[in-house]
């Protein structure tokens, strides 16, 4: 139970333990949960107690075990829906021990009551557990009773999530992949296809001279490619990467969870892991397994300085953040450096939504339109028209400029759906330019974000 | 012979009328270098400015890289000509608009300053260095860009311009010390020509505006004045009334608005003419009066306002136009009997019943309201449709659907001129009481096609008729190109109520493939997306 506890701490708040040790774990609870129902319900007929408490042992592990599972296989839409069913089969469960324990507690009362009516220590008490607690009054008292648990019981689980979600958890980091590269444009594989030029059957005796220099007659059948080799990346270091990384350091994908609005469109396996993938093959630099989603007030846990460069917001729908949501974002771009990749998933609502976000985040800063021939629209990929799959939010890339760096990237036509499977179906001419554009924007977050760390240790070095 | 002669024509033209827009723009040139150029010179430069004034007309990139590359045909060819600059300063300005303002500006821009210092395209470009850095959102940078247009061209139009957008800046900024004293430099320091009259006449207001709301009036009162001699006191009333209504809608503030609006009431009664015999100088004496009065009305006293009026009436007698607006400030503030003991004065009686009934639908009291539109209908034959339909709208006012449909098809035989405009409003007075079926007869006797047909649809499928809605829908896809988006995603969703989730997600594919580039085509994809998990197409367009 204490290792399962660790575990459980180390996967929702610390991450240090390797994946597969959660897979394993998870593995053996929902084999361990299974057997304890099937043990439980052999017991069905003779106590039901018994199968209860197999069932409540069982509930928690099967819970854990399928969300450790479903996550280390990246299946995002199946680990929700496990989280919710989980939940509210821990709320039941939680529910009936409460009533069950209630109603034997008021049994023995009434029945002690009724052994021995004068008993001067059975006159009506203030134990919740008695039904004849003045509290609950003279009409209906076991009904009270009964909502009265139950509101106590419903108000202490939520007290519960709300804490345990709230810790924040150890300090997260993020490090850039180690190596090295330049912040260029990528020349594009061109084929260079010579001309064969005609040779005329001229007069020998003409007094213009036909005579070619050398060079022309060299073969002219070929075909010239050109490469441009050098590596995605900045500073200097073995490998694609930058300088101020470390060898373990990998390039994440991660996205921003919000409430009130669909924020895991796309997500995982089929959706922005191709993203993450077709990065890797683009610049070789090394990449996560996975993608990763945070809320607001993880964001907030990472480290002052090995923090996500940047971080992905989509959807469809609402944008609802608190005040304390708004600082952390604020802390994050300003004092972290980062910078947010908002991409409307579908709406010009969204698009409005996303807008009054960044106008609570920055109030002194506003958007305008990226230039194409801005740095993020060049390097390390030439993008030389905005490519969307849809205009949800018109057809301009807004962005949010402040301190020498965009802030924000807005992409208002769903990019992340062309980079899922099926890419929308656009042609592959346009779904190339989005995976592109994705990975100039994150190949742009990181290179400031290494700048950006560059000069702080030269700053702590000084000091 | 025939081309001279157009170019003669059209040369004299522009001279006659093209001074004007040369003192506003920046992006054009004089006609007198105009002038200077070549023949071939100047043809080619007309094709470049074809596309550059078609690109401002549609915003196509098309036209835009058409322009673009007319300019630098211009100065590859004749790149020691007269225009080479502007052509240069043109083909910035092209980029700009096809979203290269990096380019435009190192290889533009910073061009015309490096390679024609003494052209006059340099200080627009200066300008524009400035302008674009600033539409990038790199404040820093244009900032020191405007900074550099003052230093060096200081006595240049674009010297008035860069003044004004920092004050812009200094807007988004929240920086009120450093806009008021741009402000001031525009509305006190600047020469006004005719290029730069505008911007200082906005700066002056603006001002004028600030000090207001400080209840400085005599700050205030020398800014307008710098822009506005002859009318001064319209203008002081004009921008006085927002920031008397702030100042006094504070607790904090309340004082200094009261004060603000007595400065500005005693400064507006300055301006009464001195004798009111005659017609005109008692209608000046009506105007300065309502403008105190509403000065007055903003500073939320009330009191004060009825005095005024009372004092008017006392001096220049009564009119229908003086106690309309008495009683309807009595109406406003809810004082409806007073206001209709005004409106009993009325000399038009007609009129002023009619105003009384007016205030009777403000108070919702519609017995008495309709009580006098059938009393003005018997009365006053000659407006009987008029009295009629404000009967009929009161009756709708408070739901009483099936009294005001009686009403207008009594309309509909006595006024049938207007048959259309009575159909309509039996037609949808049908809908809003919730009787569909006779809402769906009238609508289909209405010829306002397509809103009569988006109307019956709607009818159709309130009442679950879903196969006679898609009828409808169907006619207006085929009948209205603007609106056959729209039914086009309405039959989706009408499918849908229908269950039909096959033929629901046709549409809605429909939409997306046939108007990729609508806004409902955006929900149609969002919806498919949503409900169906599926993806369709919307072109993925590039503007390239």
């Amino acid at each position: 139970m204490l290792a399962w506890c660790i575990l459980l701490v180390d996967w929702a708040y610390m991450q240090i333990l390797p994946e597969t040790v959660h897979l394993i774990v998870g593995v053996g609870e929902i084999g361990l949960g299974c057997y304890l129902i099937y043990v439980g319900s052999k017991h069905w007929d003779i106590k039901q107690i018994i199968f209860w408490c197999c069932f409540s042992i069982a509930a928690p592990m099967l819970w854990h075990g399928s969300i450790a599972v479903t996550d280390y296989f990246g299946l995002e839409m199946l680990r929700a829906f496990a989280a919710r069913v989980g939940l509210v089969v821990v709320f039941f469960t939680g529910l009936g021990w409460v009533i069950w324990y209630t109603e034997v507690r008021s049994k023995w009362f009434d029945q002690a009551r009724r052994v021995d009516p004068d008993a001067a220590e059975l006159a009506p008490s203030w134990n919740p557990m008695d039904p004849l607690a003045p509290y609950y009054g003279r009409k209906s008292p076991k009904l009270n009773q009964s909502l009265t648990g139950f509101t106590g019981y419903s108000i202490i689980f939520l007290l519960v999530c709300i804490l345990l979600s709230s810790i924040d958890g150890c300090t997260r980091f993020y490090d850039l992949p180690a190596g090295g590269g330049e912040q260029q444009t990528v020349a594009q594989v061109v084929k260079v296809q010579k001309i064969i030029r005609k040779r005329y059957v001229v007069n020998p005796f003409s007094a213009i001279s036909f005579d070619m220099p050398e060079i022309d007659d060299t073969q002219l059948e070929l075909e010239e490619i050109t490469r441009h080799n050098y590596k995605i990346g900045m500073g200097e270091g073995e490998g694609a990467g930058f300088a101020s990384g470390t060898s373990g350091g990998k390039v994440g994908f991660i996205r921003l969870e919000y409430s009130g609005g669909d924020w895991n469109q796309d997500m995982g396996v089929g959706g922005d892991l191709n993203m993450l993938i077709k990065y890797f093959e683009l610049t070789q630099q090394h990449v996560k397994e996975k993608t990763e989603s945070v809320t607001v007030s993880q964001l907030g846990t990472y480290d002052a300085i090995r923090c996500p460069p940047v971080v992905y917001i989509t959807g469809q729908r609402s944008i609802s953040m608190s005040n304390n949501e708004i600082k952390i974002l604020q802390e994050y771009i300003n004092d972290k450096h980062g910078m947010i990749f908002g991409d409307n998933g579908g709406s010009r609502h969204f698009h409005n939504q996303f807008v009054s976000m960044m106008a609570r985040v920055m109030p002194d800063v506003r958007p305008v339109p990226i230039p194409l021939d801005d740095v993020i629209h060049r390097v390390p990929f030439q993008i030389p028209y905005l490519p969307y799959v849809a205009p949800h939010g018109g057809k301009e890339a807004l962005g949010w400029f402040k301190d020498g760096r965009w802030i924000c990237y807005y992409h208002p036509g769903d990019i992340g759906d062309a980079w899922a499977d099926g890419h929308a179906g656009v042609t592959a001419e346009i779904w190339n330019a989005c995976y592109q554009l994705g990975a100039n924007v994150i190949n742009y977050a990181h290179a400031e974000h290494h700048k950006w760390r560059e000069a702080q240790k030269r700053k702590e070095d000084e000091e | 012979m025939k081309n001279r002669t157009a170019i003669c024509i059209s040369f004299a033209f522009i001279m006659a009328f093209g001074g004007v827009a040369d003192a506003q723009r920046l992006d054009e040139m004089s006609l007198e270098r105009w002038g200077k150029l070549r023949e071939v010179e100047r043809y080619q430069l007309n094709i470049a400015e074809r596309f550059y004034k078609k690109g401002e007309s549609t915003n196509a990139n098309e036209d835009w890289k058409t322009a673009a590359a007319e300019y630098e045909k211009y100065l590859t060819l004749y790149e020691r000509s007269e225009a080479a600059p502007y052509a240069l300063m043109k083909w910035s300005l092209a980029q700009v608009k096809l979203r290269r303002q990096n380019t435009a500006i190192k290889e533009g821009f910073q061009s015309v300053i490096d390679y024609f210092p003494e052209s006059p395209e340099a200080a627009a470009s200066a300008y524009y260095i400035a302008n674009t850095y600033k539409s990038m959102g790199r404040v820093p940078d244009s900032k020191k860009a405007y900074q550099n247009v003052l230093n060096d061209f200081s006595k240049h139009a674009v010297a008035v311009y860069a003044i004004r957008d920092l004050s812009q800046i200094a807007a988004d900024e929240q920086d009120v010390e450093s806009q008021v004293k741009l402000w001031k430099r525009l509305t006190f320091d600047t020469t006004r020509t005719k290029s730069t009259r505008a911007v200082c006449v906005s700066a002056s207001n603006s001002l004028a505006g600030h000090y207001f709301r400080l209840g400085d009036f005599n700050q205030a009162k020398s800014s307008l004045q710098t822009s506005y001699k002859s009318n001064l006191p319209y203008y002081v009333y004009y921008y006085c009334r927002s920031p008397i209504s702030s100042l006094t809608g504070n607790d904090e503030t309340r004082e200094l608005g009261v004060k603000l609006s007595d400065t500005v009431t005693g400064f507006l009664a300055e301006s009464y003419p001195a004798a009111i015999a005659e017609e005109k100088d008692r209608d000046q004496y009506k105007q300065i009066a309502y403008w105190i009065i509403e000065v007055l009305g903003n500073s939320r006293r009330d009191q004060k306002v009825v005095d005024s009026y009372k004092q008017l009436i006392a001096k220049i007698g009564k009119d229908d136009e003086l106690l309309g607006r008495l009683g309807s400030f009595y109406v406003s503030r809810m004082l409806y009997e007073q206001g209709r003991s005004i409106f009993r004065q009325f000399e038009n009686k007609n009129e002023g019943l009619a105003s009384v009934a007016g205030s009777f639908r403000s108070e919702k009291k519609l017995a008495e309201a309709v009580k006098i539109y059938r009393q003005l209908a018997a009365s006053d034959r000659e407006n009987e449709v008029r009295w009629k339909g404000e009967e009929a709208a009161a009756y709708r006012e408070i739901g009483m659907y099936a009294e005001a449909i009686a009403i207008y098809r009594e309309l509909l035989k006595i006024d049938a001129g207007n048959t259309q405009q009575w159909l309509w409003s039996i037609a949808t007075a049908h809908h809003n009481a919730g009787q569909l079926k006779e809402a769906i007869g009238v609508y289909r006797q209405c010829e306002n096609f397509p809103e009569n047909y988006k109307q019956m649809a709607s009818c159709h499928r309130s009442l679950k008729e879903y196969r006679e809605a898609l009828v409808l829908y169907n006619q207006i896809v085929g009948g209205s190109e603007s609106q056959a988006p729209w039914a086009q995603l309405q039959i989706g969703y009408t499918y849908e109520q229908m269950n039909a989730k096959e033929p629901a997600i046709k549409a809605f594919q429909s939409v997306c493939k046939r108007w990729p580039k609508n806004s409902y085509a955006s929900a149609a994809h969002a919806h498919l997306q949503d409900k169906y998990k599926i993806s369709v197409t919307l072109g993925g367009a590039k503007d390239e």
